[in-house]
């Protein structure tokens, strides 16, 4: 039976192509085509397809490295796992169907066909999710070391004032990577004023309110002094609302704001030359 | 080989047990801060025993699962027990007259916290920091 | 076994540097030591530099406070200097703030502070 259903496959290849993508394009989550182009979009089909068929001439370990290498690409273009799952079970559908209208299964046969081809779709389900998430798993891991190395620059732009811009969602593990950056920088800096600007923080909750307000309790500690800058309307609502005590932290809306602060603090301050 | 077991029965054990644990943070490869951390945390932990317990012992360990690498503090003994252990785990609860930072404290500056207390059997506390 | 921190004195201020992992003994020694020094040489200001400290736990940080209450109840003010980062980050981890405590990045500054406090 298995090779009938090779056979089949084998000479049949450009129907079941073409009527794989037709499914597949009225199936799938439509956010995953749009992002191609449509040629593109063909050539991954077909590459999919030829995956598929390769499992039955190829070795176990063989079909494996192929089955990572275009699950790479695949997370890589941002299709969905389910496109992955959706586009096997379809290949079966496809393949009884046409192998039934050819007469090549009846009532008798029907038993084992469906046997051999769970046997042959099965092990590639797994081998394939498998795959997937590894290399899912991979890039989130490799995303995840891009966003530390982003975490907040230490910039010195005075003798003794330094600036910590924060960029995007601050979550714990951030806050702590944020919180060394910063301390690590005003000791090497031998900053006596450090502000922290928090203009590119979309969202101030309780957390991350507690996050900044702890470095700056932690600077004050290592002997400087924090200065957070930045802060619009609703966080300034949010920190009042929440009850957040910010004795020892002085505040302003703009960097500018605290830059002219931080001068003072430090006992000097901008004059124009005159020629 | 180290002794991963350090005896709390005086002052000078609080001090072992923190340096046994530095070392072994160390030689695992955690950073400057996280070293502070653990050795904070047996601190904390080594100090309960010694005050409320009289004596006890912690326990510190590598471990290791499938993805990642980490130190384990245990800390055990035949103590008098907690008898509200929610009540412990609040910021600012303390019968020792101390700061109060304990158990919450060193739940924050480590990654896991288990803690199990039987008024006739005593104190088991677990807690793991993960290397980053 | 007891090893005790040496104080000295630089006009009327003293200087402290800690130099050692402190345990229990030594810290409350310490506290002795210190108000003893300041009742003895009527100092106005002391400067514990903690440069070579690796870790702060509570009770070190219970009988810092301590220290620095009591000596300001003998009219002097205390800076302390040098903490390191991972001792600042676990400090506040512990939920310890010590609040009101005046710092400085290094034994220099500190002393520059001192005087500044001291209004000369």
């Amino acid at each position: 039976m298995r090779k009938t259903i090779y056979q089949y496959v084998y000479s049949h290849n450009d129907e079941i192509l073409n009527e794989w993508i037709e499914l597949i394009r009225k199936e799938a989550d439509e956010r995953a085509i749009q992002t191609m182009s449509d040629r593109m979009f063909v050539k991954t089909c077909a590459e999919f397809v030829e995956l598929v068929i390769s499992n039955f001439s190829e070795s176990v370990e063989a079909f494996h490295d192929r089955a990572i290498e275009f699950s790479e690409k695949i997370v890589r273009l941002g299709w969905p796992l389910t496109m992955m799952t959706d586009g096997l079970r379809l290949f079966g559908q496809i393949v009884e169907e046409g192998m039934k209208k050819e007469g090549n299964i009846d009532h008798n046969s029907y038993v084992d066909f469906a046997s051999e081809i769970n046997n042959w779709i099965f092990p590639m389900y797994k081998t394939i999710t498998q795959a997937y998430t590894t290399s899912w798993e991979r890039t989130v891991s490799l995303q995840k070391i891009a966003l530390q190395e982003l975490t907040a620059p230490f910039i010195p732009i005075f003798d003794k004032i330094s600036v910590m811009p924060l960029i995007g969602t601050i979550d714990t593990e951030r806050a702590k990577q944020i919180m060394e950056n910063l301390l690590e920088g005003v000791v090497s800096h031998r900053a006596e004023v450090v502000l922290i600007d928090i203009t590119g923080v979309p969202v101030v909750d309780t957390m991350v309110a507690h996050h900044i307000i702890q470095a700056a309790e932690a600077v004050r500690l290592v002997g400087a002094k924090c200065t957070i800058v930045g802060i619009r309307p609703e966080i300034a609502q949010t920190i009042v609302n929440l009850g957040i005590n910010l004795e020892d932290v002085t505040t302003t809306s703009t960097l500018k704001k605290g830059v002219e602060q931080a001068l003072t603090l430090t006992s000097r301050k901008i004059v124009e030359v005159q020629e | 080989m180290m002794d991963s077991s350090v005896k709390i029965i005086n002052e000078w054990d609080i001090v072992a047990a923190r340096q046994l644990g530095r070392n072994v943070a160390k030689e695992l490869g955690f950073g400057t801060v996280d070293q502070a951390r653990i050795t904070t945390a047996i601190s904390e932990l080594a100090r309960n025993i010694y005050l409320y317990a009289g004596q006890g012992e912690i326990t510190i360990e590598k471990i290791e699962n499938e993805a990642k690498k980490g130190i384990i503090i245990i800390s055990r003994d035949a103590g008098p027990g907690i008898s509200d252990l929610r009540k412990v785990m609040e910021d600012g609860f303390s019968t020792s007259g101390g700061l109060g930072a304990g158990l919450p404290g060193v739940k924050r500056l480590m990654d896991e916290f288990s803690i199990e207390s039987d008024p006739r059997k005593g104190t088991l506390i677990q807690s793991v920091k993960w290397l980053r | 076994m007891n090893m005790r921190i040496p104080i000295l004195k630089l006009h009327d201020c003293l200087l402290v540097s800690i130099q050692w992992e402190l345990d229990d003994q030594t810290a409350l020694q310490f506290q002795e030591d210190l108000l003893h020094k300041i009742h003895e040489t009527s100092a106005r200001g002391v400067v514990i530099d903690f440069t070579s400290i690796d870790f702060i736990d509570s009770f070190i940080a219970k009988v810092l406070g301590d220290v620095i209450s009591m000596s300001r109840l003998m009219g002097a003010k205390v800076v302390i200097t040098g903490i390191q980062p991972a001792v600042a980050i676990t400090l506040i981890e512990l939920g310890i703030h010590l609040e009101e405590v005046i710092t400085a990045l290094d034994l220099e500054k500190g002393l520059e502070k001192l005087q500044r406090e001291l209004g000369d």
